[in-house]
C-alpha cells in the first residue's frame, strides 16, 4: 500500500485521536470500532481518473448513493474461496447467495477465460447499474489489467455476537459486513481508485466478542479489459501503455497536488514521467509485468497485547481501544523491517488480529520487494532522547552502525543493486525530500510530544527511530536479531518470488503446528510477551529452514501463518507453505520477456479448457473421450457411495450422456467395481491397474513425477498451496476438494501425546486428500489450504480432539519435460504454467 | 514459554538418514540430540538446540509410525499414509533390516525364541549395542524366519520377495535363517575367531549343496532343512577309513599328487590318516542332529586346529583338500563318488573359508 507516512501528530493516540476513530453511533447495541488503517489519514479525496466510463465517479462524492443498505453486489466477485485469505469467510457466506453459482466450483477455476468473461460482464453491468465498486478476491491479473495501485485499504469492526436478535438469520451479519465493505469502498475512493483487488475478509471470535476484518488493495483497473470481456484487450493495452516498462501500476492514482494524505512523491524511476510514492503496500501478488530489482523476502510484524479479562461491552471497548495501537505498531514494525532490508514495497500483506481471553495477537506477513520504479529507501537513523549522556551516545552509535551494516548486508543477500539515477535528472518536485520521514514508536507518543515533533517534521533525512526507553532499545535489538534467512533459502508469502524463474519440479508442501504455553501471562510485561511471540515465530521459521536444508537452493513460497488463542495461556501457530527447489546455475532473467508472451497464450488457450460447468464437461468429454476416455471419472461415479466426497464436477459428470461409449463404460464399471472391492479389502492396486488400462492415465504414470514409482502401485500426488506446479501444466481441473475431519482420542498418552496424535492426524489428512485426488484420476492438488485446525486436549482425561478443514483443487497435470510424448493433450503444448503465468484468476 | 505441541508434516515424508540411523541404533531423543550436536550440525547449519530437538522428535515420531509398516516391507511400498519416494523406501527397508556384526555373532545359530530374547540384555551389555537395537535386530531375524520357514522355493528369493531386501542382505538373512533352523553351534570359544561373514559363506555352501533344495527345488523348506537322506548316506563314506587298503591307496595317490606342490609336505604325509579319519568321522556322525549342530566346532577341533598346529598355510590346505577329494575318483573300490563329491566339495569350501587366524 501506499502507506501514508504517519506523521507524529497524527498518531498521538490521545484524546486528540478521537476524530479519526469514529464509533458508530447508529448502532448503539453493537460496539463498533473502525480503524481505517490508512485511509483514516486520508483527508482529501480527489478523482483524477474520470476518463473511465463504466466506473466513472459521481462528480459529487458526497451524493454517492451506495450506503449500507445497498445490496451487496460486490459479493459477486468474491468467488475464489480457496485463494482469498479469509479463513472464516463462512460468516459472509450468506451474502454469496446472491451470487450465481456458476463458475464458483473452484477457486482456481478462474484460470480459464469463460467464467472470467462472464464475470467481467457482470461487473460492468453492475457497475453501470449500481455504481458499485468491484471487489476482487483475486490476487493476480493479466498484464495491463491493473492500471494503478493505490495501496492497502482495510477496516475492522468489533461486534458482540450475543446482541444478534436472530442468530440463525444472516441479516445482522450481512449488515455488519455491508458496513465494512462500504468503508473499504470509501477508502478506495479516497485513494482515487474505483476497485479493490486482493480483497479478503476474516473474523476472530472469542466468547461473544468478534472482530470483523477486511482488507484489500485499492486499484484502478483497465476499463477496456473489463468492457471487452476478453483478454485480447490486454495485449492492445500493453502496447499503448507504460506497462511494458513494468512501472505503470506503481504510478499514483490520486492527484499529486491534492493528495489524500501527506506523502513523498518522486518521478518514476523507470519511465521518469509519472509520480510514484516512496513506499507501496499491497495485498496482491506482485504483477508479472512489475520491474523488480533483486529478490524478495518474507517480512513479518508480530505483536501481542494483554488485556483484562472482561465480559461483554467492557471487553469490546477494551479491544476497540487496543486495536488502533496494534495496527500502528504492526505498521511501524513492517516499515522498519522493510527499510532494514533495503526494500520499498510489500506484496501479499495480510494482517491477522486474533482475540483471546486475556490478550490480542497481531501478525502481519508480507513479501518485501524492491520495485525498480520506486525510489530507493533511505536508511534508518537512530535518535536518542538524552543527547548529553556520552555512554548513551556511544550505545546509540553502536546500534546505528549495526543497522547500517545490516542494511548493506541485506542488499547483498537480496541482490538489490538498483541502477544509479542522478537526482537532478529526476527533477523531484520536492527537492529537499528524499524519503524524509520521521517515525516514532507509538508507545512513546503522547500529546506532550506533539509540538516538539512538529518542529522536526519533514526536516530529517531518512527514517528516524527514536530511542526513549528501554523497550525501544530492545525493539531495535529484536529488529536486528530477526533471524536472517540462511544461505540458499528465500521465503515469501506470495505465490512466486520475483527474480527466481528457474524452478525445478522438486517441491515439498508441509504443515507445521505448534502450541505454546505462556507461563504466567499476567506476570509478563507487554514487551516480554511481544518478545515471546516474536521468538516463537522466529523459531518456527528457523526450524523450517533447518528441516528443509536438503532442498537448498530453495524458496519457501506462500508461507501462511495462522495464529489462534485456544486457551488463556496457549498460543497456537500453524503454518502451511511449500518449499520449491530452483536451479541456481541457470540464468535468472531469461524468462522475463517470454513470461508475458506465455501469459497471453495461456489465457487465450485456456478458454477451451474449463471443466466446471456441465456443458463444458460434456464438451470436453465428447471432444476428448474418443482419444482417451478416462476411467477415473467413472470411478468417481461408481464409488460415490463409499467415497463421501465427490466433487461438483464429478457429480455433474454423472448426468453426462455416455451412451456412445456405453460398451466401454460398462466394461470399465465392471472392472472398477471389482477394483473397488479390492480397495475395501485393503489392497491398493486399483490406481495402477486403472492407469495401465487407460491411455490417458498411462501418460500420467509416465509424467507423474521424477520419482515415479517402479514397484509401488500408489499414485504420487503432489500438493501445493500455489495455483500451479513448476515445470508442469495443468491439463484438467477435476474439481474442488473440501473436507472436514474431526478426530478424537481417548488414549492420548498411548498415541504419543498431543504431538503424536496431531502428527498422525495431519499425515492422514494428507493421505486422504491424496487418495481422493488419485481416485478422481488426478495427480496433484493446487491451491491447497488448511482453513481450520482447531485442537483441544484434556491431558488429565487422556483425551484430545481436533478439527481440520482443508481444501484445494484436484488437477491432472503433465510435466513440461514430457510434453512431446503426450499426444493426447496437443492443445496445451507450448503452454508454460511453470512460471506462474497461468494463474490468471486465483 | 513451554512448547506443548510441535509437529511438522510434509506431503512427502521428510526423512533424515542420520536421524534414522540414530533411531535404529536405539538412542533416545535426548541421546540422539547430543550425538547430533557432537557431529557439529549446529555449526554447519546455524541452528539452535531446540530446533534440533524439535526436528529429532518429528523424525522419531514419523519413524515410530513407519515401524509397523517396516515389519512388512511390501506394505510400506503400497501404503498411502506416507508419500515416500521409492529410493527412500528402499533405504528405509534396507537400513531397518541391516544388523550389527557383533550382535549377529551372538545370536547366530541360537533358537529365535522368547528365551533368547530375554537374554538380549546380556548381549546388549556385551556388545555395547543398545537393548532397543538388539530387540529390533532380533525381531527382524525372527520375523524373517517365521515368514520364510514354511515357504516353497529358494530361500534367498523368498526373503527378497517378502522383505524387498538387497541381494547381499537377503543372502545374509538366508544364512541367519539357515543357522537358526539347524541350530549350528557358533558361540564356543574356539569359534570366536570366525566372523559372521565366514559363517554366512559356509551357510551358503551348505544351503547350496546339502539341503533338499540341492536335489529338488519344489519341496517345502527346501533351503532350510538339510537333506536327511544325504546325511544318512554319509556313513557309507566310512569305508575310506575302515578299509585299510583303500586308505593306503588314497594316501599314496594324494601324496603323489601333492609332492613338490606344497611346502609342508612331510607334515601332511604324516598326518594324512588323522586328517582323513577326522573328515570321514564328521561325515558319518552327521546323521545325528546334535552332531550337525557341532559341525563347525568339529571342523575346527578335528581338522583346522591340527593343521594349524602343523603350520600349514591356507593355500596348502586348499591344495590338500582338492587332491584329497579328486583322487578318490581313482579308487576303484570306492563306489560313492557323487556322495563323496557332494560332501567333500562343501567341506572343502567351508574349511578354506574358516582357515584363517
Amino acid at each position: 500500500m501506499w502507506f501514508p507516512i504517519q506523521r507524529p501528530e497524527r498518531v498521538s493516540f490521545g484524546a486528540s485521536a478521537k476524530p479519526w476513530m469514529p464509533f458508530d453511533s447508529q448502532q448503539p447495541n453493537s460496539h463498533c470500532y473502525r480503524l481505517e488503517t490508512n485511509s483514516e489519514l486520508l483527508c482529501i479525496c480527489s478523482y483524477t481518473h474520470l476518463h473511465w466510463v463504466p466506473f466513472s465517479e459521481d462528480p459529487n462524492p458526497v451524493t454517492h448513493s451506495s450506503g449500507p443498505s445497498t445490496p451487496l453486489k460486490n459479493q459477486t466477485y468474491s468467488f475464489s474461496p480457496s485463494k482469498s485469505y479469509s479463513r472464516q469467510s463462512s460468516s459472509s457466506d450468506t451474502d454469496l447467495s446472491l451470487t450465481p453459482k456458476t463458475g464458483m466450483g473452484s477457486g482456481s477455476g478462474g484460470k480459464d477465460g469463460v467464467p472470467l468473461k462472464a464475470l467481467y460482464r457482470q461487473q460492468t453491468q453492475s457497475a453501470f447499474e449500481h455504481r458499485e465498486f468491484p471487489f476482487f478476491t483475486l490476487t493476480t491479473f493479466p498484464p495491463g489489467f491493473l492500471v494503478h495501485v493505490g495501496g492497502v485499504v482495510s477496516a475492522r469492526s468489533v461486534k458482540l455476537l450475543d446482541r444478534i436478535h436472530n442468530p440463525d438469520e444472516p441479516e445482522t451479519r450481512d449488515a455488519w459486513w455491508a458496513e465494512i465493505r462500504q468503508e473499504i469502498k470509501s477508502h478506495g475512493k479516497a485513494l482515487g481508485c474505483h476497485a479493490v483487488v486482493g480483497y479478503s475478509e476474516s473474523t476472530s471470535i472469542c466468547e461473544e466478542v468478534c472482530i470483523l476484518s477486511a482488507s484489500g488493495t485499492a486499484a484502478v483497473l483497465n476499463p477496456k479489459m473489463l468492457q471487452d470481456c476478453s483478454t485480447e484487450g490486454c495485449s492492445e493495452h500493453r502496447l499503448d501503455d507504460a506497462s511494458s516498462l513494468g512501472c505503470s501500476f506503481c504510478h499514483i492514482p490520486y492527484d499529486e497536488l491534492n493528495m489524500p494524505f501527506p506523502a513523498h512523491l518522486t518521478y518514476c524511476y523507470v519511465c521518469r514521467k509519472q509520480k510514484v510514492p516512496d513506499v507501496l503496500f499491497t495485498t496482491i501478488e506482485p504483477p508479472l509485468e512489475a520491474a523488480v530489482t533483486g529478490k524478495g523476502c518474507l517480512i513479518q510484524a508480530r505483536l501481542c497485547r494483554q488485556k483484562k479479562k472482561t465480559q461483554g461491552e467492557a471487553n469490546a471497548t477494551a479491544i476497540s481501544n487496543l486495536l488502533p495501537f496494534m495496527e500502528y505498531e504492526l505498521h511501524t514494525q513492517l516499515m522498519n523491517k522493510l527499510k532494514l532490508r533495503g526494500m520499498n514495497a510489500l506484496f501479499g500483506l495480510r494482517i491477522q488480529i486474533t482475540v483471546g481471553e486475556n490478550m490480542l495477537m497481531g501478525l502481519a506477513s508480507a513479501t518485501g520487494l524492491y520495485l525498480t520504479a520506486l525510489p530507493s529507501p533511505g536508511g534508518i537513523q537512530i535518535a536518542g532522547k538524552t543527547p548529553n549522556d556520552s555512554s548513551y551516545e556511544q550505545h546509540i552509535s553502536n546500534i546505528q552502525k549495526k543497522i547500517n551494516d545490516t542494511i548493506i548486508k541485506n542488499r547483498e543477500i537480496y541482490e538489490i543493486n538498483p541502477p544509479e539515477i542522478l537526482e537532478e535528472l529526476l527533477g523531484s518536485p520536492i527537492p529537499e525530500t528524499r524519503q524524509r520521514s520521521r517515525l516514532f514508536r507509538s508507545q512513546s507518543e503522547s500529546s506532550d510530544d506533539v509540538s516538539e515533533l512538529d518542529l522536526s517534521h519533514g526536516k530529517k533525512d531518512a527514517f528516524v527511530l527514536e530511542i526513549d526507553d528501554a523497550d525501544a532499545v530492545e525493539d531495535i535489538h529484536s529488529l536486528l536479531t530477526d533471524t536472517p534467512t540462511p544461505a540458499g533459502f528465500y521465503s515469501c508469502n506470495t505465490e512466486i518470488m520475483p527474480g527466481i524463474n528457474n524452478w525445478t519440479s522438486d517441491l515439498q508442501m508441509f504443515t507445521t503446528v505448534r502450541v505454546f504455553r505462556l507461563n504466567n501471562v499476567t506476570g509478563l510485561t507487554s514487551h516480554g510477551l511481544n518478545k515471546a511471540f516474536s521468538d516463537l515465530c522466529e523459531n518456527l521459521l528457523k526450524t523450517l529452514y533447518f528441516k528443509l536444508r536438503s532442498m537448498v537452493p530453495c524458496c519457501l513460497c506462500h508461507v501462511n501463518f495462522n495464529v489462534a488463542l485456544p486457551e488463556d495461556e496457549l498460543i497456537q501457530v500453524s503454518v502451511t507453505a511449500v518449499a520449491i527447489t530452483y536451479d541456481k546455475d541457470q540464468a535468472q532473467y531469461v524468462t522475463k520477456v517470454c513470461t508475458d508472451k506465455t501469459i497471453l497464450k495461456a489465457s487465450v488457450e485456456n478458454e477451451d479448457q474449463l471443466q466446471f460447468t456441465l456443458e463444458l464437461c460434456m464438451e470436453s468429454q465428447s471432444s476428448q473421450s474418443a482419444l482417451h476416455f478416462s476411467p477415473c471419472k467413472t470411478m468417481g461415479i461408481t464409488e460415490s457411495g463409499n467415497l463421501q466426497q465427490v466433487t461438483p464436477a464429478a457429480q455433474r459428470a454423472t448426468s453426462v450422456d455416455y451412451s456412445s461409449f456405453a460398451d466401454r463404460c460398462s466394461s470399465w464399471i465392471e472392472f472398477i467395481k471389482q477394483k473397488a472391492q479390492t480397495i475395501r479389502r485393503g489392497s491398493i492396486k486399483t490406481i495402477a491397474s486403472l492407469d495401465k488400462a487407460s491411455p490417458l492415465a498411462e501418460a500420467h504414470t509416465h509424467h507423474r513425477s521424477p520419482i515415479s514409482c517402479t514397484t509401488s502401485t500408489v499414485t504420487v500426488v503432489e500438493m501445493t498451496p500455489l495455483s500451479f506446479i513448476p515445470g508442469a501444466k495443468i491439463a484438467k481441473y477435476l474439481g474442488i476438494i473440501n473436507m472436514f475431519f474431526i478426530r478424537e482420542t481417548t488414549s492420548l498418552r498411548e498415541e504419543g501425546g498431543v504431538s503424536g496424535f496431531l502428527h498422525a492426524f495431519i499425515a492422514e489428512v494428507f493421505a486422504i486428500v491424496r487418495a481422493h485426488v488419485a481416485a478422481l484420476g488426478g495427480n496433484a492438488v493446487v491451491s491447497y489450504i488448511m482453513k481450520q485446525c482447531v485442537f483441544m486436549e484434556n491431558a488429565n482425561k487422556n483425551q484430545a480432539q481436533c478439527l481440520i478443514n482443508v481444501s484445494g483443487d484436484a488437477v491432472n497435470l503433465f510435466r513440461d519435460a514430457d510434453v512431446e510424448s503426450a499426444p493426447s493433450q496437443p492443445q496445451t503444448s507450448g503452454l508454460q504454467i511453470g512460471n506462474g503465468s497461468g494463474d490468471v484468476v486465483t | 514459554m513451554a512448547v506443548e505441541l510441535d509437529v511438522f508434516v510434509g506431503n512427502t515424508t521428510l526423512i533424515d538418514k542420520d536421524v534414522y540411523q540414530l533411531w535404529l541404533d536405539g538412542y533416545s531423543v535426548s541421546d540422539a540430540v547430543t550425538i547430533r550436536i557432537q557431529s557439529g550440525i549446529l555449526e554447519q547449519t546455524g541452528a539452535t538446540q531446540d530446533v534440533l530437538e524439535s526436528d529429532t522428535m518429528d523424525h522419531y515420531r514419523a519413524f515410530q509410525m513407519l515401524e509397523r509398516l517396516l515389519h512388512c516391507p511390501s506394505k510400506l511400498t503400497n501404503q498411502l499414509l506416507f508419500q515416500i519416494p521409492p529410493p527412500m523406501q528402499s533405504m528405509l527397508i534396507e537400513k531397518y533390516y541391516t544388523f550389527d556384526e557383533p550382535f549377529v555373532r551372538e545370536v547366530l545359530g541360537k533358537k529365535l525364541s522368547k528365551g533368547t530374547k530375554k537374554d538380549l540384555d546380556d548381549v546388549s551389555a556385551k556388545t555395547t549395542i543398545t537393548l532397543k537395537s538388539c530387540r529390533r535386530q532380533f525381531d527382524n531375524f525372527k520375523r524373517v524366519f517365521k515368514v520364510v520357514e514354511e515357504m516353497k522355493g529358494p530361500l534367498v528369493e523368498n526373503i527378497q520377495q517378502n522383505f524387498l531386501l538387497s541381494d547381499r542382505l537377503a543372502s545374509d538373512y538366508a544364512a541367519i535363517v539357515f543357522f537358526a533352523n539347524n541350530r549350528f553351534e557358533t558361540g564356543k570359544k574356539k569359534l570366536q575367531y570366525l566372523t559372521f561373514e565366514d559363517f554366512a559363506s559356509c551357510g551358503k555352501h551348505l544351503i547350496h549343496n546339502w539341503t533338499l533344495g540341492a536335489v529338488d527345488c519344489m519341496v517345502d523348506d527346501m533351503d532350510v532343512d538339510l537333506d536327511r537322506e544325504f546325511l544318512q548316506d554319509l556313513k557309507d563314506l566310512k569305508v575310506l577309513i575302515t578299509d585299510k587298503d583303500l586308505l593306503d591307496q588314497h594316501k599314496s595317490l594324494v601324496c603323489t599328487a601333492l609332492r613338490s606342490k606344497v611346502s609342508s609336505f612331510t607334515e601332511m604325509e604324516a598326518n594324512f590318516k588323522n586328517l582323513s579319519r577326522a573328515l570321514i568321522n564328521i561325515a558319518a556322525k552327521l546323521i545325528h542332529t546334535k552332531d550337525v549342530r557341532d559341525l563347525f566346532i568339529d571342523l575346527v577341533e578335528k581338522f583346522i586346529e591340527p593343521c594349524k598346529s602343523d603350520r600349514l598355510s591356507c593355500n596348502d590346505v586348499g591344495i590338500f583338500l582338492t587332491q584329497y577329494m579328486n583322487t578318490a575318483r581313482a579308487l576303484d573300490a570306492f563306489k560313492h563318488q557323487s556322495l563323496w563329491e557332494r560332501y567333500m566339495g562343501t567341506i572343502k569350501s567351508c574349511i578354506i573359508t574358516m582357515y584363517h587366524e
